[in-house]
């Protein structure tokens, strides 16, 4: 299958600083696609290059088979984009709201009024009608803008940090709406420091830091070729003796590169094998007579895989 | 919605184009005239506004009644004639006044609104163009404005009554203040899309507006005192020789006003007197002291009025015979032989405006900045 969305060799400077350092992208058609990085990695930029906000200083992306530098106007028709940080107009209603921008779009009148219905219906907002957009909770606007990028019908939506700022609830609410978008055969681009909300909606990702792609593929895929290991996180029912010695017991195994006790009586292991071996290691352990409560990766996979990735050789990276 | 994003397709026809463009001013415009006359608010202004003109003219038909009737005698139509003209130029200053700092204040947030809000990132990435973007908005401001241009001509109209103003009068003043409106509307929202704050943008348009309006006057003013410093019988020996450019009083309607209000005045009255002694020779009339051309006949005097006098370049005195000399120059419908100043102000206005939106459109688009659109064809980036 050919990308329908295609990065070739993008840079942004702003002022000597690189933005985007040559990021090589590409999305096939019906993914869910996540861009993954610290704050400052230059996703935000990326997407604004893609939504022809931003004109790359060189290098070029395609979207649905158009240039962004080249054809703005025909990739703004193909796209519906959500920036990371918007707005609403004041004294507007919810469906003035729509209205406006599909007048932008130039949707004839007669599409508009039952196109903004069924759009409210699908982000759940249709009693919201009359209401004045000012009026509207941070999760309703987000669903509102997420709403007023599908006006057109769009093949692609890139949606930039949309789960910021919102309740668990409305998280799980937007990862819903996102998938059943997937489902209408949207291809969505999400950029996202917050690794969770992506691990279980993406098909691929892409990790980004300091303007470069450093992992792309299947979550799993990248996992499996990149082979870091992990953290596991144990739990020994002993007393504080049998803590120590547990800990000695997992510092022995030639998989475990240290062992620690935690606050809290659990024991962390930095773990470098592979499923089996952790198995093994589990086994080991409970013919050892330790007695073991629970055994388990810490992190989300995503997450630890990112932390590796982005960490090598450089200073570590807070999550936010 | 599949056969909407059809009907959308995209086209580079001419035709489809333009409907494209009309449609994006018109969708532009609706939700910008959606929120300004939404609630109270608008019907609430244009009532003041038409209360204190009215109060305006009829107190000042009531100074003039008092003052015309006791000063100067003559036949009671001249004293209503007067009195009309007054009324004419207080209202139509007042008008001015009130267009010269309404039309940049709508305008002025105009963009950088949208950028405070966040929204501008929103509206640039649909295929609205960056014109209609920048039309829509300054006619949906305009819009307004115009509406209250348009309440005060019943008002202005009053001046019928009295006599001595001609609808052409009228109607140029009307003239003036439209292409002002648009002028000072397009420069509020240049600085709106160049300034990134919208408080910023507000104080740079109010001291633009200043600087073109009070500014204005105050350097021809300067220029032509200097200018025409005189001692023993000789002028021109100040600091500054020949007369101020015109184009300093270009974007300043007040002066045009004035100009259009002394073209009212049969005989020489306080408008002209007013306007001629800040434009100096511009007008048209030059008004020298006693001992500098007593005679009437030509000044010899470096850089006042030789060796180029302005088309219609006078010479007079006002305290000697009471009469001045007017050089050849057009002959106009009401006596007064001048060369009109109100139509360089209405030109210029709108040569700024055309200007200004074009910049200011420009500002706005994203990627586009500096360079026509050619579809098809990447610019040369300039990488620091």
């Amino acid at each position: 299958m050919s990308a329908i969305v295609r990065t070739d060799g993008l840079v942004k400077r702003y002022d000597g600083t690189l933005a985007v350092a040559g990021i090589d992208l590409a999305v096939e058609p019906g993914e869910i696609f996540g861009l993954v990085g610290p704050n400052g990695a230059g996703k935000t930029t990326t997407m604004r290059i893609l939504a022809t906000l931003l004109r790359p200083s060189s290098g070029d992306a395609e979207i649905a088979g158009w240039s962004v530098t080249r054809n703005p106007d025909e990739v703004r028709r193909v796209l519906g984009f959500m920036p990371d940080v918007f707005g609403v107009y004041d004294d507007m209603k919810v469906w003035e709201y729509l209205d406006f921008f599909a007048r932008c779009y130039g949707i004839p009148p007669a599409g508009r009024r039952r196109m903004i219905g069924d759009l409210l219906e699908l982000v759940d907002l249709a009693d919201k009608r009359e209401a004045y957009v000012q009026t509207l909770s941070r999760g309703m606007q987000q669903r509102l803008c997420l709403a007023h990028a599908l006006v057109h019908d769009p093949q692609i939506l890139l949606l930039d940090e949309p789960a910021s700022g919102l309740d668990p609830r409305a998280r799980v609410e937007l990862r819903e709406l996102l998938r059943e978008l997937r489902s209408l055969g949207k291809t969505i681009l999400i950029s996202s420091h917050i690794l969770p909300e992506l691990e279980e909606l993406c098909t691929s990702v892409a990790i980004v830091d300091r303007g470069q792609v450093l992992a792309q593929g299947r979550v799993a895929d990248i996992e499996r070729r990149l082979r870091f290991g992990a953290v596991l996180r144990v739990r020994v029912l002993a007393d504080d003796e049998g803590l120590d010695a547990a800990v000695a017991h997992f510092e022995a195994d030639p998989d475990v590169a240290s062992a620690m006790r935690l606050e809290d009586d659990t024991i962390e292991l930095a773990f470098r094998g592979d499923d089996a071996a952790a198995a093994r290691l589990l086994a080991a352990a409970v013919s050892d007579g330790l007695r073991i409560v629970t055994f388990a990766r810490a992190a989300s996979d995503l997450e630890e895989l990112f932390l590796q990735v982005t960490a090598t050789d450089r200073e570590p990276v807070l999550l936010a | 919605m599949s056969e909407t994003t059809a009907a959308v397709a995209t086209g580079r026809h001419p035709i489809r184009a333009l409907r494209r463009t009309f449609g994006g001013i018109s969708a532009v415009g609706a939700k910008e005239l959606r929120g300004r006359m939404r609630g109270r608010r608008a019907f609430v202004i244009l009532t003041l506004y038409l209360l204190l003109l009215g109060g305006f003219a009829w107190m000042y038909e009531l100074i003039l009644a008092a003052q015309v009737g006791v000063g100067i005698g003559g036949s009671a139509a001249y004293a209503s004639a007067l009195i009309g003209q007054e009324i004419f130029g207080g209202l139509l200053m007042l008008i001015t006044l009130l267009v010269v700092f309404l039309a940049p204040a709508f305008t002025a947030g105009a963009i950088s609104l949208e950028r405070e809000k966040q929204t501008l990132d929103m509206l640039v990435t649909t295929p609205i163009s960056s014109l209609a973007i920048v039309i829509g908005k300054l006619l949906s401001a305009l819009t307004y404005v115009f509406i209250l241009i348009g309440a005060s001509i019943p008002i202005t109209a009053v001046v019928f009554v009295f006599g001595g103003v001609a609808p052409d009068d009228v109607i140029r003043g009307y003239i003036v203040l439209i292409a002002t409106a648009l002028g000072l509307g397009a420069f509020g929202l240049f600085c709106s899309s160049i300034v990134k704050r919208t408080q910023a943008a507000t104080v740079v348009t109010v001291f633009g507006v200043l600087a073109m309006t009070l500014g204005s006057i105050f350097i021809l003013y300067f220029w032509n005192v200097m200018a025409s410093l005189s001692a023993g019988g000789l002028q021109g020996i100040g600091p500054i020789k020949g007369k101020a450019p015109e184009v300093i009083a270009y974007l300043n309607p007040f002066l045009a006003q004035a100009d259009i209000i002394c073209g009212t005045q049969t005989t020489y009255g306080a408008w002209c007197d007013r306007y001629a002694q800040i434009m100096g020779g511009q007008s048209g009339i030059i008004f020298t002291d006693n001992s500098g051309v007593s005679s009437g006949s030509g000044v010899a005097v470096p850089g006042v009025a030789v060796p180029v006098p302005a088309p219609g370049f006078a010479v007079g005195s006002d305290t000697t015979g009471g009469g001045f000399a007017v050089a050849p120059a057009p002959v106009t419908a009401f006596g007064v032989s001048r060369d009109a100043f109100w139509p360089k102000t209405v030109i210029a206005w709108l040569v700024a405006a055309v200007a200004m939106i074009a910049l200011s459109i420009q500002l706005v688009s994203p990627t586009r900045r500096w360079r026509p659109h050619r579809p098809g064809r990447r610019r040369k980036d300039a990488a620091p």
